[in-house]
């Protein structure tokens, strides 16, 4: 065929690099709803679910069984499983009903209802149902920072940096797991340099980040993952029971802690059992609810190219970010890796969590370059910055980050490295060089830094773990170094774990440790005037709108 | 302040109004708690800035007393920036006036669990992954839970768990 000229360009544009695919329901290619999947159903005797969504209680695999004995308020469920499911659908956008009256409906909700409860709204729906249910009254953001050696150095001054941009999460991972306890310590130091009260995560196997936890290096953890259907589970090496074991774990070190899941992870692992995604998901939800975890991460997350494949696929994870809120879960909303070469497509990913505002609207935004990125590359980097405060300016919307001026990335960057030198030497780690601290100030990628040697830094990480360093530890040498500032955040971070404020729904920190969680700061958007309005923010607006790249009237020469 | 007062006293006229789930988790519904016999709810969040003296350190210490100075000279140990089993049930009031009885329950186990020590701990969640433990040795795990911890909410939890295990075949030899 002679080759029109414009398909012929348009079948280059990068948009047709991503790969699509028509549903297929046996093998759980089907977003929202499947022919497989459940019809909504509940029977309670004596207190007891004996039947939910068409399955006996003999015939419940290990996750029903967790669900029913402990993910639904049994109280409620007779009356809400009977109500139909575009009233409680209506109940989600309608500015009469407060989000404390909606939860009373949505949390004695099975899988399958809460399924049917999301299949009844479209994207914009969803975004009023998240303005709503969101936990927190000001939504956040949540950062990677990693780099491609796991330098220490520049994970630092990355750390640092995210923190002084605003976000109030920093989640880091390794190149090679060994390097862990080096990369939790970097980011401790870094993130407390960067802005006082940040938290962070080193995300690696379950016993290595509870320990890092254990130790003070970290203080939170997120990727406690959880699957849909019981081969999915049982392939992760875990059941219902350990997992809420493991929740408790971390709360009884005071670690704030949320669980993880997201579509498409029981296709990847070859046992969606030919339900929906969305089905699926609602599982791990309720699974999540029932361990008594505070939060979840979801949003379909590193499997996202899966349920963007196929139709309705973004639809569906907005509604899985959604219908954890509607368990009054935290939720962390996912836009954490790369999947399309678009960037219109790209940016449309986030816009349902950005204009609804969620905890962290990213879980997480790339703190480094994507190719630094060792979680796989995200769906938004640094280079994205600028895009993202010139969209927070134009929808007068909280994306949980503002522009910082490039003098005080610098210092700031400096600063960090300087604190994890003072560190290294005070715990007898191998020696951080002023040329280190310097490039690390400058630095944008890891190539932009002094080589280390990887094979001292290894081994001398696992010894500060076999040596029992903790973060008193890191507190003495930062005093020793004359960084009493830092060591003064990185106390009162110790402090706050004794306390556990922070281990409440939503929880952060501002920069003066005052905990900002749905006990003390809730959610109370009901409607137009009601709620977090960032143009309504003095102090958070100006960040966002008083930027470099403004031109002054005054000075426009017309 | 007294905007996070309004809005928190706003949030419970809500709730006790509201014949909803989670009224029933709200007022005076636990009566196994807390440190010193005394119920918290959320009027008392957080604890940090309203019961600053009541919480403290496992070795006893006020938080006023762990200070830069006091690491600097050696006086705080290592393990001393825990959670204690009383702060854990405070917390765990405040999660359930605030109507999230499931992480109460959560803040309820995780207080048994602060007296074990680490490495048992991991032991103790390893055991509980499928195809680890046999029927007997999750009892076992529960028996000590009992015994030597008074943990009995995480004892039931093994016990639970090592009867499904037995039924839905997660247990060692049963792949």
């Amino acid at each position: 065929m002679k080759r029109q000229k414009r398909f012929e360009k348009l079948e280059k544009r990068p948009i047709n690099k991503d790969v699509i695919v028509k549903e297929w329901p046996e093998e759980g290619f089907v977003a929202m709803k499947s022919p497989n999947d459940p019809e909504p159903s509940i029977k309670v005797d004596n207190g007891i679910i004996t039947e939910m969504d068409g399955k006996k209680r003999e015939d419940f695999d290990l996750i029903d069984m967790y669900i029913a004995n402990y993910g639904i308020n049994i109280d409620n469920a007779e009356k809400v499983m009977a109500t139909d499911s575009t009233k409680i659908a209506k109940m989600l956008i309608d500015p009469n009903i407060s989000h404390q009256d909606v939860l009373a409906y949505t949390t004695a909700m099975t899988p399958a209802k809460g399924q049917d409860v999301i299949n009844q709204l479209d994207f914009g729906e969803m975004i009023m149902g998240a303005k709503k249910m969101r936990e927190r009254r000001k939504p956040a953001n949540q950062c990677h920072v990693t780099n491609y050696i796991d330098n220490p150095v520049e994970l630092a001054a990355d750390a640092a940096e995210a923190a002084l941009r605003g976000f109030a999460e920093e989640e880091t991972t390794t190149a090679v797991s060994r390097d862990a306890p080096f990369n939790a310590l970097s980011v401790l130091v870094g993130s407390q340099t960067g802005r006082p009260g940040v938290l962070h995560q080193c995300s690696v196997d379950e016993s290595t980040e509870l320990q890092l936890g254990m130790r003070g290096l970290t203080s939170y953890a997120e990727t406690i993952s959880v699957y849909g259907t019981d081969r999915s589970f049982t392939d992760g090496d875990d059941t219902p029971w350990s997992k809420g074991f493991l929740a408790s774990c971390y709360a009884s070190r005071g670690i704030k802690m949320r669980f993880t899941s997201g579509s498409g992870s029981e296709v990847l692992m070859g046992y969606p059992e030919g339900k929906s995604m969305l089905y699926l998901e609602a599982r791990c939800i309720l699974l999540s609810k029932a361990s008594g975890v505070q939060g979840l991460q979801n949003g379909s997350l590193s499997c996202i190219s899966i349920p963007t494949a196929v139709p309705n696929g973004l639809r569906e994870v907005l509604g899985e970010n959604l219908l954890a809120m509607m368990y009054d879960l935290e939720s962390a909303t996912g836009s954490d890796q790369s999947f399309s070469h678009s960037s219109m497509r790209r940016t449309w990913r986030f816009m349902g969590q950005f204009i609804g505002g969620t905890d962290f609207i990213c879980s997480g935004f790339g703190a480094e370059p994507n190719p630094d990125n060792t979680f796989a590359g995200s769906n938004e980097d640094v280079y994205d910055y600028d895009d993202i405060h010139f969209l927070s300016r134009d929808y007068g919307q909280s994306f949980g980050i503002h522009s910082i001026k490039e003098e005080d990335a610098i210092n700031v960057r400096r600063k960090a490295a300087e604190a994890l030198q003072v560190v290294f030497k005070g715990l007898g780690l191998p020696t951080i060089t002023d040329e280190e601290v310097e490039a690390a100030a400058y630095a944008d990628v890891h190539e932009d830094m002094p080589k280390r040697d990887k094979v001292a830094d290894m081994k001398a990480a696992q010894n500060m773990m076999d040596r029992g360093i903790t973060a008193v530890d890191v507190i003495k040498a930062l005093i020793d170094g004359d960084f009493k500032d830092v060591a003064d955040a990185i106390l009162n971070l110790q402090k706050q774990k004794v306390v556990g404020d922070y281990l409440q729904t939503s929880a952060i920190f501002d920069e003066d440790w005052n905990v900002q969680s749905a006990v003390n700061e809730s959610n109370d958007y009901q409607g137009p005037g009601t709620g977090y309005r960032i143009y309504n923010d003095p102090d958070e607006w100006k960040k966002v709108t008083d930027i470099p790249q403004v031109i002054d009237p005054e000075h426009f020469d017309m | 302040m007294s905007d996070i007062n309004e809005l928190v006293s706003n949030i419970l006229k809500q709730v006790d109004n509201s014949d909803t789930a989670s009224t029933q988790y709200t007022g005076t519904a636990n009566d196994s708690s807390s440190a010193a016999g005394k119920q918290y709810g959320v009027e008392d969040y957080p604890l940090y800035q309203k019961h600053r003296d009541i919480i403290k350190t496992p070795s006893g210490k006020s938080l006023n007393d762990v200070t830069l100075d006091d690491i600097a000279n050696n006086r705080v140990d290592r393990k001393d920036l825990r959670i204690t089993a009383d702060a854990l049930k405070m917390q765990g009031d405040v999660a359930g006036a605030a109507g999230r009885k499931t992480l109460q329950m959560n803040f309820d186990r995780a207080a048994e669990l602060t007296k074990i020590p680490d490495d048992r701990l991991l032991e103790m969640y390893n055991a509980l992954r499928p195809y680890r433990s046999t029927k007997d040795e999750l009892l076992q795990i529960a028996e000590e839970l009992k015994s030597k911890y008074n943990a009995n909410i995480c004892a039931a939890w093994f016990e639970e768990a090592a009867k499904y295990y037995s039924s839905r075949k997660k247990l060692k030899g049963d792949r």
